[in-house]
């Protein structure tokens, strides 16, 4: 396979840096950080002392070491809790953002503007935790629906945010979950009210911009009785040599037939071809669905050097219906510990798991997934389909899928496969006049197509443009 | 569980007071090696990542009879039940850990079918080069066996051989009176292209408490076959602890049957080394259990050569209380090109207080490789059972026809007649149905 | 059009094809028949630029140009199409957008502009018309579980699509029958043309009442040891490559 091997080296596309002075803290964490950020934030006493009650949990606990991913433990004093972009002044419109950051969505290719006037989402933009800008406020808020960061959501909407925070993901759930609990700087919040059905699709961008500092952002989306919302989700970061530390936590409530669409396309930086740097991404979230409900997750992994993620449903309510399609690609020096759980509580509970790994270069790429039948669970249904594409030799992949059934109703099917791009499927492109990279692309993405399928269009171009870039260079 | 591992700690030291001038020899260093790693590891708990699903606490927590004393009043026909034939195979039996001459039928003509003990003494050879190779020695249960390891089977086939009768291994427990506690350690050597058939079965005979750990190892070199047999239809106060590690050459082919339909506790421990291009590995297991037994399949088959082949396939049916754990995992080394890897487990729930934990996982490092694995936990298709009830079948013989038909694809290439029939017998049995299904 | 002179071709040491000559001018259709085992298919491979064989002698010039270093894709773009004899299934990648992306990157090497969707589509329809293929074809994925009459008709289909100078058609009566084999040879028989040309391979004989040949060869242990007309096809068919062998071996 010379042909494969000589393709070519693809940079990372998005890694710049935008030069806005930030309003950073002091490097290291301990209550008074945590103060200072609470502080920073203007917030209520009783979400620093919900703050606080995390950091003392997370002392107490250890980072986890049963995912199949090797790294050097970050030093958690070494890192700069909190980092915002100065604001020159409040912000009332998108003419007011700094011009510099301006540029910077739109070397991300998501110009605010454009996205405005062609698709019509609204966008949440949080650059180092701190959310900048949040587009379509005001028309959003004719229908009752509430979209901001959850900073103001803290301010703004405390009934809200008390009555739900930390009731999908515990503030002690785990190690990191419970890290940032205690350190969130921002992140967007959601409120779709009764029987609404958002118009758009509501979005946040994530950019770790400056150097030395963790991102630790908190996202909650409340989907309100037969309320629906699709929401999107996609994060960049510069290059960087030493490792970014990225551990978010985003809860999702699904109340009785309400209907979640959540999707990511994560393009953290990976780090270079030698494996040094590239982000952390250490992530926890999870979805509880009521009566009726639905939360469907969506995910297109191709970025981060370490992935630790697992979005996941608890399927309380009776008839309620969990999803998870993801692609996960790693190259280079990549490691992906990636899957889901599905928790199956209420009767005639169904779940769908569609899980597509690629791994290239010398990474490592791992499905890792819990089905679990309760024995209230009467007819629970699961299906799941977890592939994996290795191209070239030297990486690894692994499927760790856990099932443990409690129902004797319960229909549980669980199918893997693991197989490369084959030699005659490339000869047959080339035959064609397909060139081998162009040949790859076509053939994983169709490998991936019922994933992409589940994105909504804007977001399904871009990862497949994604796709594309993440394996150049990868085959051999 | 701590008492019990002290009990074992210090009975090791009576033990090897009474080796004698055993003491001296290479395999003892092995036994004195093992304690130290019982020592340090004792029994595993919930807490290890391999016994998640599966808690010893409860059998460990009694105390059992490590010296077990001799039996020699049983005869043939009080036995009879477990075995296949009575002149149609060999047979290597033990009572209590004691070989028991009269029950068996063992042979050194052209082949070695015989016991451990004895082959201490004739095969100091075999025993040294093989035993303690094959096996698991940094594995808790693995290395508790080895430590006071003396006694079992030792099958050695040379070169280009054939046993030609099937050979069964019974190990007989009488524990009327008191826990027994018992760990049989066997070896089986296979030659160049030569070739045998075993059944092996463990069975308490009493009331009380026992815990069987046991330990095999099988050499199948270049171009052997080996189809190895295991039924475990124990008492409700039975445990067993099997480990069985395979090391295979090049285009040899080795089968591993498990059928288990009863016992308190059953843990096989089931791992291949695919060494060698051309090696063919089998695993077939039937788990048929009710009452509050539990069945804890773990199986590795570790892809180390390329070319090679695994077939995995365990179909579990599980009623009342029962419970089923199926933890199986196909490692492709590096370099391991062409492996060919299937792997699948299936489940049928009988009632809602039964259940299931299966964890098939894949550990690739190898990108020319066909792996599948896949598993289904479901109920008997109920347009089939009122085909069959329409046609007149009873409703509970329709169930066991049909969980028959669920079992069979993991029944294939059972070659010897008697175990047919008597699995037949078991497993209708076992489904309390009068029927004479054919396997 | 295409000259192969002296061509030795083997795989893993084993010499399969053993000085093979041809020469294919505009216009013309040519038979290859011979028995299983006779490097027919190797011929073909080793014409498309499969990899896995090793030229050990000879040349390959097609449209006046040496190809022998030329990838699979570039002697593609030039107008070469081999129709496999085993079609390969591709999961999840359709028809349409496969097709797509063959006709846009053949062009691109010949750099002329991306063909439009509509004329494409309009071209597709015309096609299928001719080839009597249901329109739920298009979308769905290539080989996936089609009949092999299927598959042979949709490797037609690409064929009339791409418009190929010279088209090596591999066994592509295997697996057909009769209904279909009239299908595909009428869709090849309307793409015959002063322009261009066809290599039949084939085992029997019935496909050339369909495709009618201009010359026909007899490959034998990597050689061809008898050429005509298409009345050696008939011949063959009557008395069998037998008398062919000994003559060879004479």
């Amino acid at each position: 396979m010379d042909i494969l091997e000589k393709v070519t080296n693809s940079d990372y596309k998005y890694g710049f840096y935008t030069n806005i002075e930030s309003d950073k803290a002091p490097v290291g964490l301990n209550e008074d950080i945590i103060r200072f950020i609470s502080a920073k934030k203007e917030e209520p006493e009783w979400m620093l002392e919900w703050r606080l009650d995390a950091f003392r949990n997370w002392l107490k606990m250890t980072e986890p070491e049963w995912a199949h991913v090797k790294y050097t433990k970050p030093n958690y004093q070494d890192i700069c809790y909190y980092s915002a972009p100065k604001p020159k002044k409040t912000i009332d419109s998108l003419d007011e953002v700094d011009p510099e950051l301006l540029k910077t969505f739109e070397k991300l290719g998501i110009s605010i503007d454009e996205q405005k006037r062609l698709s019509g989402v609204a966008v949440d933009i949080v650059v180092d935790s701190v959310s900048v800008k949040t587009t379509f406020r005001e028309k959003l808020a004719e229908m009752g629906i509430i979209f901001c960061s959850i900073s103001d959501a803290v301010r703004e909407y405390p009934e809200l945010v008390k009555k739900y925070l930390g009731t999908v993901v515990p503030k002690s759930d785990n190690f990191f979950a419970a890290l940032n609990s205690a350190v969130f700087t921002d992140g967007s919040f959601c409120y779709i009210p009764k029987g609404v059905r958002c118009p758009m699709e509501l979005s946040t961008y994530f950019r770790i911009n400056e150097s030395g500092t963790g991102q630790f952002e908190r996202t909650l989306v409340i989907a309100d009785e037969g309320s629906y919302v699709s929401y999107l989700e996609g994060c960049t970061a510069p290059m960087r040599d030493e490792n970014q530390l990225h551990a978010a936590v985003v809860e999702l409530v699904a109340l009785d037939n309400a209907e979640i669409k959540y999707s990511t396309v994560q393009n953290w930086y990976p780090g270079d071809k030698e494996g040094k740097g590239g982000v952390f991404n250490f992530v926890t979230k999870r979805g509880i669905c009521e009566r009726n409900a639905k939360i469907s997750w969506t995910q297109v992994e191709t970025g981060s050097a370490v992935t630790w993620k697992y979005p996941s449903c608890i399927l309380k309510g009776d008839n309620s219906i969990g999803e998870f399609y993801s692609v996960a690609v790693t190259n280079n020096y990549q490691q992906a510990d990636t899957g889901t759980k599905m928790i199956h509580l209420g009767r005639n509970t169904k779940s769908t798991i569609i899980s597509k790994g690629i791994c290239a270069g010398k990474s490592e790429g791992s499905y890792r997934g819990l089905v679990k039948i309760g024995p209230r669970a009467q007819n629970a249904r699961n299906f799941s389909q977890c592939d994996s594409l290795l191209m070239g030799d030297a990486c690894g992949s692994h499927t760790f899928p856990y099932i443990e059934i409690k129902n004797k109703t319960a229909k549980v099917e669980h199918e893997a496969t693991t197989s490369k791009i084959g030699e005659d499927q490339l000869f047959y492109c080339n035959q064609r006049g397909i060139p081998t990279e162009e040949a790859i692309a076509l053939i994983v993405n169709g490998y991936c197509k019922d994933v992409l399928n589940q994105l909504p269009m804007e977001f399904a171009v871009e990862a497949q443009k994604l796709l594309e870039v993440s394996l150049e260079g990868s085959v051999g | 569980m701590d008492m019990f591992k002290d009990k074992l700690l210090s009975s090791f030291i009576v033990f090897e007071n009474q080796l004698n001038g055993g003491k001296n020899t290479p395999f003892h260093q092995q036994r004195r090696k093992a304690i130290d790693v019982f020592e340090e590891k004792g029994f595993p708990t919930v807490k290890n990542e391999e016994w998640k699903y599966t808690n010893l606490k409860p059998i460990f927590n009694k105390d059992y009879n490590v010296f077990l004393s001799s039996e020699e009043s049983l005869e043939f026909r009080d036995v009879r039940r477990f075995f296949l034939s009575e002149s149609d195979t060999y047979k290597i039996v033990f009572i209590n850990g004691f070989f028991a001459s009269w029950l068996s039928s063992t042979t050194h003509q052209n082949y070695d079918v015989c016991t451990f003990s004895a082959a201490l003494e004739r095969h100091r050879d075999i025993i040294d080069k093989y035993a303690g190779s094959i096996g698991r020695n940094e594995d808790n249960f693995t290395a508790l066996n080895t430590s006071f390891a003396r006694e079992g089977a030792f099958i050695h086939v040379p070169d280009g051989r054939a046993v030609e009768k099937p050979i069964e291994i019974i190990f007989l427990t009488t524990n009327n009176e008191n826990n027994t506690f018992s760990q049989p350690r066997n070896l089986v050597v296979v030659g160049r292209n030569a070739s045998c058939c075993v059944v092996e079965r463990h069975q308490s005979l009493g009331e009380q408490a026992s815990v069987s750990n046991s330990v095999t190892e099988i050499f199948a070199d270049e171009g052997a076959q080996v189809t190895y047999h295991k039924i475990q239809n124990d008492g409700e106060n039975a445990s067993l602890i099997d480990s069985t590690t395979v090391k295979q050459k090049k285009d040899s082919t080795v089968t591993i049957h498990t059928f288990s339909f009863g016992g308190k506790v059953t843990r096989n421990n089931l791992e291949f080394d695919l060494e060698e291009p051309g090696a063919t590995a089998n695993l077939y297991g039937i788990s048929i259990l009710n009452n509050r037994q539990l069945v804890d399949n773990h199986t590795v088959v570790n892809h180390i050569a390329p070319h090679c082949q695994s077939n995995e396939l365990y179909k579990g049916i599980y009623d009342d209380n029962a419970r089923g754990v199926f933890n199986g995992k196909v490692h492709v080394y590096p370099h391991a090109q062409k492996t060919n890897a299937f792997q699948e487990n299936n489940n049928l729930l009988l009632a809602d207080t039964a259940s299931v934990d299966t964890k098939p996982q894949l550990e690739i490092y190898a990108d020319d490789v066909k792996c599948s694995h896949g598993c289904t936990i479901g109920q008997l298709d109920e347009d089939a059972l009122f085909y069959l009830r329409q046609r007149g079948i009873p409703f509970k013989e329709a169930q066991a026809l049909l969980m028959f038909a669920f079992t069979t694809d993991a029944l294939q290439n059972l070659g010897i007649p008697e175990l047919k029939n008597k699995l037949n017998r078991l497993i209708a049995r076992k489904l309390s149905v009068s029927l004479d299904f054919d396997l | 059009m295409l000259k192969i002179k002296n061509l030795h071709a083997s795989i893993d040491g084993n010499d399969i094809l053993r000085g093979i000559n041809l020469e294919v001018k505009p216009g013309e259709v040519h038979a290859i028949m011979g028995p299983n085992g006779s490097g027919k298919s190797t011929l073909s491979a080793v014409i498309a630029g499969r990899e896995d064989y090793e030229i050990t002698e000879g040349s390959i010039e097609f449209a006046g140009e040496d190809i022998m270093e030329l990838s699979p894709e570039e002697r593609s773009h030039m107008g070469l199409f081999l129709s496999f004899q085993y079609p390969v299934e591709i999961p999840g990648v359709s028809v349409t957008n496969f097709l797509k992306t063959a006709i846009n990157e053949s062009r691109k090497g010949r750099g002329q502009e991306p063909m439009p969707a509509k004329d494409m589509l309009k071209k597709m329809r015309e096609v299928m018309a001719v080839l009597e293929m249901d329109k739920s074809f298009m979308s769905r994925s290539i080989n996936e579980g089609f009949s092999g009459g299927e598959k042979k008709r949709n490797e037609i289909f690409q064929m009339a699509m791409l418009e190929p100078k010279l088209a090596i058609l591999d066994e592509t009566d295997s697996g057909l029958d009769i209904d279909a084999l009239r299908i595909v040879s009428n869709g090849v028989n309307k793409l015959r043309s002063e322009k261009n040309a066809f290599i039949v391979i084939t085992h029997y004989q019935r496909l050339l009442d369909y495709i009618v040949p201009d010359f026909v060869h007899v490959l034998h242990k990597g050689k061809i040891i008898k050429s005509g007309g298409k009345e050696l096809a008939l011949e063959l068919e009557s008395k069998g490559y037998d008398w062919l062998k000994q003559e060879a071996t004479v």
